[in-house]
């Protein structure tokens, strides 16, 4: 076992304990991450300083070590992850809605309206499945969909599609749920953290 | 966003999904997994997750009907119950108890099935009880009886993911039980070593190391194949059939006939692939074998779970972590509905009606005097009804007419009968014949429990209540019980769950407190201790010792012969659950919208059918008409369809050819002649001759 310090706290676990793991319990602000699936480390935000580290480090990819000192509300950490945040919802061409996680992220860390101008996604929303709905234009590209269609269901039916401002999320060679592989199990809906793949029948609510 | 959330477990399929119900309006907004469930582990299918709008659909059933000059006319629940009660008082005093007979729904709760079994053995007196594990898993429970004791998996879902290889039969667990299915695909992407054995090519074969496809009613020669190359190449556990086991050596006798090349004069698997698969089985430190109706619904499917058994206890592959048997339960609580003695022989925790110490503590328990005698199966159910000895049926949420094989016949049984009380939450097939309906709950309109595939009893809440007039069957089966004059006195399911505890050795530990989010498998002990693996240091069988079943192969009960040249095999597809009463009143018919006939190229070619065409489709016992569907996924010489569409009436063509020890009907094997007709089908058979 491995004791470590967090948060002035002692605390015990297993070798090959994520930092994020043995932090259970407090306020660490995610966004790629789900416990559903392996971590995957994309997104910066779940930051934290480690003493002795020159710089904040990803607490869910980061391994626990013997001694190690972890602080989970650096200002530092938390002021890098809140910029990241900001960067990411500038993208978007309307806020997430409040329920979503990136929004509950962005209160976490207090982001408000981005001040970065520029360009925004277009508009583009597939509605063809009976159930599950496409708003391509709020994809963060955090991954945590095609990572649920492969590690979760098994179905691989979801691609990471385009590079840069253009990336985005595809069902098979972007055909639509209904004409890929999918077999409309919804776990790519259910860890969405924007809605971008979102279930039909909530739009409404939302909207 | 929602206006109430309630955790409570999945109404589909066996494997026991816990999930998250979201409310709005009176209506449920959606559904989410439960990320603590143990079965699903954050995870579930387009069932469970989006085939719910059912429940709130207009032609759900709001109020009694009664059949008054031959129509169903709209009754209050005073004038239905009333009817139901004289008619059975009428019947029971004019022809005696066992003139009537009740079916337990296996959809529904452990509660309502308990309920139900008290109703017809206390309330009418008669042992004429029985669930819909009739036809499928029937097999199953017996032969799980007879090898190790238990009627239920001897591991949990769990095991798949410690699980060196897994020998996968019948089943096809990516359609039928999706959520156990990625979860058996995500265990072969680490390394699990999968074997399939199917007359189909299913998903999973494309993942596994080997594939399979034996003449469909050839699985008995199969497993014997196997155990002859596990004993042949020492792939045996010695100090574990020495220790832990009886009958070995009957089974050492059977064996040496059994080799790979006449298994594959009987079965058609290549002799080389059946050692391979004994060695990927034999090999591994731990092992699991899983099957489904594949296996069970044959005329000597027990005796092949039974051989099944045979497999894992000479590689002493049962009993601990990673090695399991687990066979796929078909719907939501077939495992409870049985475990709760809704069956004709049996008491909860399948004790014997003739049992006489268990048979007075039930009727301790009740007040009542109850019969020995044990009851009408399904079968035996629709052969008294037409001989005229059964005059009176009780169905509660199941619908005979449309899933039970040789559907002309259950009809003319259901036409006999002098009355017909059905209990549902939609006009069915079944409720056609009936004389009073009584409209009950859905699953997410319910308190109680469910018991999944792998024995966990799970707590079961009410996201939204019955539509209109609708009741929950729990308030339904007791009044009506009081109204017969018996009372049952429970204010909850969860006073009935208490007084199955009190009464039941194995369920002891059980209470709704205790259940919690994540349930127990049962046995649980009187300290609330479960059971997630059985057998870990004896079997509960007398002597504490596994019995090995030395049994030959026997041919199944139909064959291809130059009328019929084709063997068709029934199943399920991913977007359809069984009958489909509820799936086909959700989104997911825009997915899939009918039944459709795989037919392999070389066959659709030889009989000059495309695909999509209409085809014509006779067995020995009826003739249908349906959509073919030309693929690879099925071997030549053989046919594959579902039966989720009434429209298709794919029971017409099922015989009565059954299992032999439980009366599970063969649908997994008939003989049929396939020829192309017109564009549309010409019309839908008729059932009745009236």
């Amino acid at each position: 076992m491995i004791t470590l310090t967090i948060d002035g706290d002692e605390v015990t676990v297993p070798p090959g304990t994520t930092i994020l793991e043995a932090a259970r319990g407090r306020d660490i602000p995610t966004l790629c991450f789900d416990e559903r699936q392996a971590p995957f480390g994309a997104c910066r935000v779940c930051l934290v300083a480690v003493e002795g580290s020159p710089k904040p480090l990803p607490s869910c990819t980061t391994p626990v070590r013997e001694g190690m000192t972890v602080d989970t509300r650096d200002p530092t950490a938390r002021r890098v992850a809140a910029a990241i945040v900001e960067l990411v919802l500038s993208e978007l061409p309307v806020a997430p809605a409040p329920h979503t996680e990136l929004a509950q992220v962005a209160r976490m860390l207090d982001v408000g309206e981005p001040r970065w101008p520029g360009e925004t996604h277009a508009v583009e929303r597939d509605e063809r499945h009976p159930y599950l709905a496409f708003q391509h234009e709020l994809c963060i590209s955090c991954g945590r969909c095609v990572r649920a269609c492969d590690e979760v269901q098994g179905t691989f039916a979801l691609t990471a599609t385009g590079r840069g401002f253009e990336a985005n999320v595809a069902a098979g060679l972007d055909q639509g749920f209904r004409d890929s592989v999918c077999v409309s199990c919804g776990a790519c809906a259910d860890t969405c953290p924007t809605d971008a793949i979102t279930e039909i029948s909530l739009l409404d609510l939302v909207r | 966003m929602f206006d109430s959330s309630v955790t409570t477990t999945c109404g589909y399929c066996g494997v026991g999904c816990r999930l998250e119900a979201h409310t709005r309006n009176g209506k449920v907004a959606t559904i989410a997994p439960a990320l603590d469930g143990p079965a699903n582990e954050g995870h579930t299918c387009l069932k469970g997750r989006f085939a719910h709008q059912f429940s709130r659909r207009r032609d759900r059933l709001t109020t009694p009907l009664i059949r008054e000059n031959g129509e169903l006319r709209i009754a209050s629940w005073e004038e239905a119950l009333h009817r139901v009660v004289s008619e059975l008082t009428r019947i029971k005093a004019a022809d005696g108890p066992d003139a009537i007979a009740g079916l337990a729904s296996s959809r529904a709760t452990n509660e309502d099935c308990y309920a139900m079994q008290r109703l017809m053995r206390a309330a009418i007196g008669t042992n004429n009880i029985d669930n819909c594990s009739r036809v499928c898993h029937s097999p199953t429970s017996f032969a799980l009886r007879k090898s190790f004791g238990l009627s239920g998996a001897t591991g949990s879902f769990a095991d798949v993911d410690h699980a060196g290889a897994m020998i996968l039969i019948g089943a096809n667990p990516t359609e039928a039980h999706p959520v156990v299915g990625a979860r058996i695909k995500q265990a072969v992407l680490r390394g699990l070593r999968l074997v399939t054995i199917d007359p189909r090519r299913i998903e999973l074969s494309d993942y596994g190391e080997l594939h399979l496809s034996p003449r469909p009613g050839t699985n008995a020669a199969v497993m014997l194949g196997l155990a002859h190359v596990l004993h042949r190449d020492g792939l045996t556990d010695p100090a574990f059939i020495a220790a832990r086991t009886n009958g070995y050596d009957a089974l050492l006798e059977l064996l040496p006939q059994y080799t790979p090349e006449a298994v594959e004069e009987i079965t058609g698997i290549p002799a080389a692939d059946l050692v391979r698969a004994a060695h990927i089985y034999g090999e591994a430190a731990t092992a699991c074998l899983t099957w489904g109706l594949g296996v069970t619904e044959h005329r000597y499917g027990s005796e092949v779970v039974q051989l099944i058994c045979n497999v894992a206890l000479m590689t002493g592959n049962v009993g601990r972590p990673g090695s399991a048997l687990l066979p796929l339960r078909g719907q939501n609580n077939v495992q409870g509905s049985s475990d709760m003695g809704a069956l004709p022989d049996t008491f909860t925790a399948y004790r014997s009606v003739g049992d006489e110490p268990v048979a007075r503590s039930f009727e301790a328990a009740w007040g009542v005097d109850l019969p020995r005698a044990k009851g009408y199966t399904i079968p035996q159910m629709f052969d008294a009804a037409v001989a005229g000895d059964l005059k009176a049926m009780y169905i509660f949420g199941e619908d005979v007419a449309q899933t039970d094989p040789n559907t002309a016949h259950v009809v003319a049984a259901l036409e006999s009968l002098e009355f017909l009380v059905c209990q549902d939450i939609f006009e069915t097939e079944t409720t056609k014949y009936a004389d009073v309906i009584l409209p009950a709950s859905s699953f997410l309109e319910k308190a109680g429990t469910f018991t999944n595939a792998e024995r966990r009893v799970q707590l079961v809440a009410p996201a939204i209540d019955p539509p209109g007039g609708a009741r929950t069957d729990f308030d339904i089966i007791t009044t009506l019980s009081r109204a017969l004059g018996h009372e049952m006195g429970w204010a909850s399911p969860s006073d009935t769950m208490d007084e199955i505890a009190r009464l039941t050795p194995d369920w002891s530990g059980i209470s709704y407190e205790r259940l919690g989010r994540t349930g127990l498998q049962w046995p649980v002990a009187p300290d609330g201790t479960d059971s997630p693996i059985l057998y870990t240091e004896r079997f509960e069988l007398p002597d504490g010792r596994a019995h090995f079943a030395a049994l030959p192969y026997k041919a199944p009960g139909d064959a291809a012969d130059d009328e019929f040249p084709l063997i068709l095999v029934t199943g399920r597809r991913l977007q359809h659950y069984n009958a489909g009463t509820m799936t086909r009143r959700t989104g997911n018919v825009e997915l899939n919208d009918r039944d459709y006939l795989e037919i392999h190229p070389d066959d659709a070619a030889r009989l000059w059918v495309s695909d999509g065409d209409t085809v014509s489709i006779r067995s020995r016992q009826g003739r249908t008409e349906i959509t073919a569907q030309v693929t690879e996924r099925i071997e030549p010489g053989h046919v594959f369809t579902t039966f989720h569409f009434p429209e298709t009436r794919t029971n017409l063509l099922i015989g009565n050819s059954m299992d032999v020890n439980t009366s599970c009907p063969e649908y997994k094997v008939i003989a049929v002649d396939v020829r192309p007709i017109g564009e549309e089908a010409s019309m839908t058979p008729a059932l009745s001759s009236a």
